[in-house]
């Protein structure tokens, strides 16, 4: 039983279920369809970008001008639409602005060598500042009706937005890249080990490339979420965005230093998240407090995943724990069997 | 992905699906007494709306029904939307909101309004068509004409300017700003005034300062800052101050003039302002009028709002509290807030 829990992942899932049945049992207005469906649409765009997020620091690398990107293609859709472009042909602008976003970057960081955290900073204000160039404070805010019912409705009866179904057909995507490919593998490799991973024969710049582009591209994907949950083309669209997302990540159990981290982690963490801020709303605490929280939540997080990994690893049988591993995933074993404790 | 954290994962997704509760969508009713209102203020930092409360708490103590006031951290729609939303789950009867994006709030209300909820705002309209009656402090135009008169009497009326607001998507700072530079190229008593720039400070008291510091660096010639922001205005008060420049520029702008007090007495500031307080009171009464439907928001209705007296809806729903007033060192102590 503590073998089958004894992972941050299940951790999290156990607190994640335990916290929604809590809300529901004792939260008044906490389970109508209403309350649900909004709690679910403010992660759209989160959840989206979370995910290239975790490959990126997996990978060791880290992308902060995912938010700008997201305000970046915003703009640009909305341009898009306002010129008289088709739906369709407004998404691949913005699309195509994110990709090319991403490869900014990602070539500052490959061709260049420069690390990716001073690179994105710089292209967080750069990105964004683009943005004010061409809309200034101005914003689109007219939209084809049915642009804007797939920002507000909900898939059928059920209280799941539109808005969410992106991520929900990105996420198993990902999971499966992840999880069960020689990409993923190597992804886990590059972060455990760039040098050894380099010297493999693993393309590393040009995972690393690739990572930054599908980044960029899911940006621009939750901008155009984002415009169509807020009928808004604006400048300074998810201003703040990329700390949350990163906080999600890190709270998923994504290790700061690479190498390790699992999407399911993250889809609870995202849950708890979700489920705190909506709770934290329904008893009227607000703004900052609610920020405040979720910081707390992180840094006992990263207390709590320590500790409980420290606890779980007296237990543990160490030939069954590499059994259970399995062979494909190779970063994460590796890792274990060094040391648990170094990191997080 | 291991087996074991695949039937969590399910188990996760099995739990939030069925939580599908009673659909909480009510009909358009018409309250028969007062009812539960809750203000969404702009940031939760900005003391504006702690003393709009104490006005919409005044209002209550006398006419009953309950007050709830959240506030985002940020100064952005999105984090509004999410307080709008937490309203309409706890089924309040009248959202009040202040708004920071005209536009970008609508689907939210509109959504809000479905559920059967009165929607009006108060200090900052969001777009007609999202909301019932809009309960303003000032008509936009006398505002921006008090902050132009009020720079005009401490600058002899000629002169480099500058203005600071908040952001640059604060929909009543642009107006004010907007009608600004109109008033400065049409109105003859303006003629000799520059407005040279107008900066940013992003609800932000550091930002405010930096800017005010790289206006007079930039601007040698400048004679006076408006700073039509409540956080700004204190933050700029203190940087002029602290630069030793308070004095050779003059500050006028929007703000408590209870935090610029000292400033005022000096004569090197002045404030145009109105009774915060009364506009909480005013909004109070209104939105519990408008949850009776002894309103609607048609131009001509009129209400009933306690010590302030009668009031009659304007064009598209607008409602104003009164004329705003420079504050000078001469009429400060009128102004108790």
């Amino acid at each position: 039983m503590i073998e089958r829990f004894g992972t941050w992942e299940g951790f999290l899932g156990l607190v994640a279920i335990g916290f929604v049945a809590y809300s529901v049992a004792v939260v008044p207005e906490f389970a109508t369809d209403f309350n649900i469906s909004q709690a679910i649409a403010g992660m759209s765009e989160r959840g989206l970008i979370v995910l290239p997020m975790v490959l990126l620091i997996i990978a060791r690398e880290i992308d902060l001008s995912v938010a700008s990107t997201l305000a970046l293609a915003s703009v640009v859709f909305g341009v898009a639409v306002q010129a008289g472009l088709p739906i369709g042909a407004a998404v691949a602008a913005a699309v195509a602005t994110g990709a090319v976003a991403g490869a900014f970057n990602g070539v500052l960081v490959t061709v260049l060598g420069l690390p990716s955290l001073v690179v994105t900073l710089g292209t967080m204000a750069m990105f964004r500042g683009i943005g004010y160039v061409i809309l200034g404070p101005r914003s689109v805010n007219v939209f084809p009706d049915s642009f804007t019912d797939f920002g507000i409705d909900n898939v059928g009866s059920a209280p799941i937005p539109w808005t969410f179904v992106p991520f929900l057909v990105l996420l198993p995507l990902f999971v499966i890249v992840l999880g069960h490919t020689a990409l993923g593998r190597r992804i886990y490799v590059i972060g455990g080990n760039p040098e050894a991973a380099r010297y493999s024969g693993v393309r590393v710049d040009r995972i690393r490339f690739g990572l930054f582009v599908v980044s960029g591209i899911v940006a621009a994907i939750a901008g155009i979420v984002y415009a169509a949950r807020l009928a808004n083309s604006r400048a300074d669209n998810a201003l703040g965005m990329e700390l949350d997302i990163i906080i999600i990540a890190l709270l998923g159990g994504v290790s700061v230093f690479g190498g390790r981290g699992k999407l399911i982690g993250v889809f609870f963490a995202m849950i708890i998240i979700a489920v705190l801020r909506n709770v934290l709303g329904l008893y009227q605490i607000s703004g900052d407090a609610q920020g405040t929280s979720t910081g707390l939540l992180l840094i006992a997080a990263l207390l709590l995943n320590s500790t409980v990994q420290r606890i779980y690893a007296k237990y543990r049988i160490v030939p069954k724990r590499i059994q259970s591993a399995g062979p494909r995933s190779g970063g994460q074993a590796v890792t274990s069997n060094e040391a648990p404790n170094t990191r997080m | 992905m291991r087996l074991r954290n695949k039937s969590l994962g399910i188990a996760a997704l099995a739990l939030a699906t069925s939580l599908i509760g009673l659909n909480a969508s009510a009909a358009e009713t018409c309250a028969t007494g007062p009812v539960t209102v809750g203000f969404i203020s702009k940031l939760d930092t900005d003391p504006y709306f702690e003393v709009s409360k104490q006005g919409a708490e005044e209002a209550q103590a006398e006419i009953g029904g309950k007050v709830l006031q959240q506030s985002p951290g940020q100064q952005t729609a999105e984090a509004q939307i999410a307080f709008i939303n937490s309203f309409v789950s706890q089924k309040v009867d009248v959202i009040a909101i202040s708004s920071n994006d005209l536009n970008a709030l609508a689907p939210a209300l509109k959504r809000a309004a479905h559920q059967g909820i009165k929607v009006v705002t108060y200090d900052s309209d969001v777009v007609a068509p999202a909301r019932g009656v809009f309960f303003n402090q000032a008509k936009s135009d006398s505002v921006a004409e008090m902050l132009l008169q009020s720079m005009g009497d401490l600058t002899d009326h000629e002169g480099e300017f500058a203005v600071l607001q908040g952001t640059p998507t604060n929909a009543n700072q642009n107006s004010w700003v907007d009608f600004m530079k109109a008033q400065l190229k049409d109105n003859p008593k303006f003629s000799k005034m520059k407005l040279v720039q107008v900066v940013y400070g992003q609800g932000s008291e550091q930002i405010a300062q930096q800017q005010i510091l790289a206006l007079t660096q930039n601007y040698p010639n400048l004679k006076g800052i408006s700073v039509p922001d409540g956080i700004g205005m204190p933050a700029a008060a203190r940087a002029l101050e602290q630069a030793g420049l308070l004095g050779k520029i003059k500050l006028t702008g929007l703000a408590p003039a209870s935090l610029l007090k000292k400033y005022i007495q000096g004569g090197a500031v002045q404030d145009v302002w109105w009774n915060v307080k009364d506009l909480g009171y005013l909004t109070y009464y209104g939105a519990q009028a408008y949850a009776q439907c002894k309103i609607t928001g048609k131009t001509g209705e009129t209400f009933k709002a306690g010590r302030l007296g009668d009031y009659t809806i304007g064009e598209a729903g607008e409602v104003v509290l009164g004329p705003a007033q420079i504050v000078t060192s001469a009429n400060l102590d009128v102004f108790k807030f």
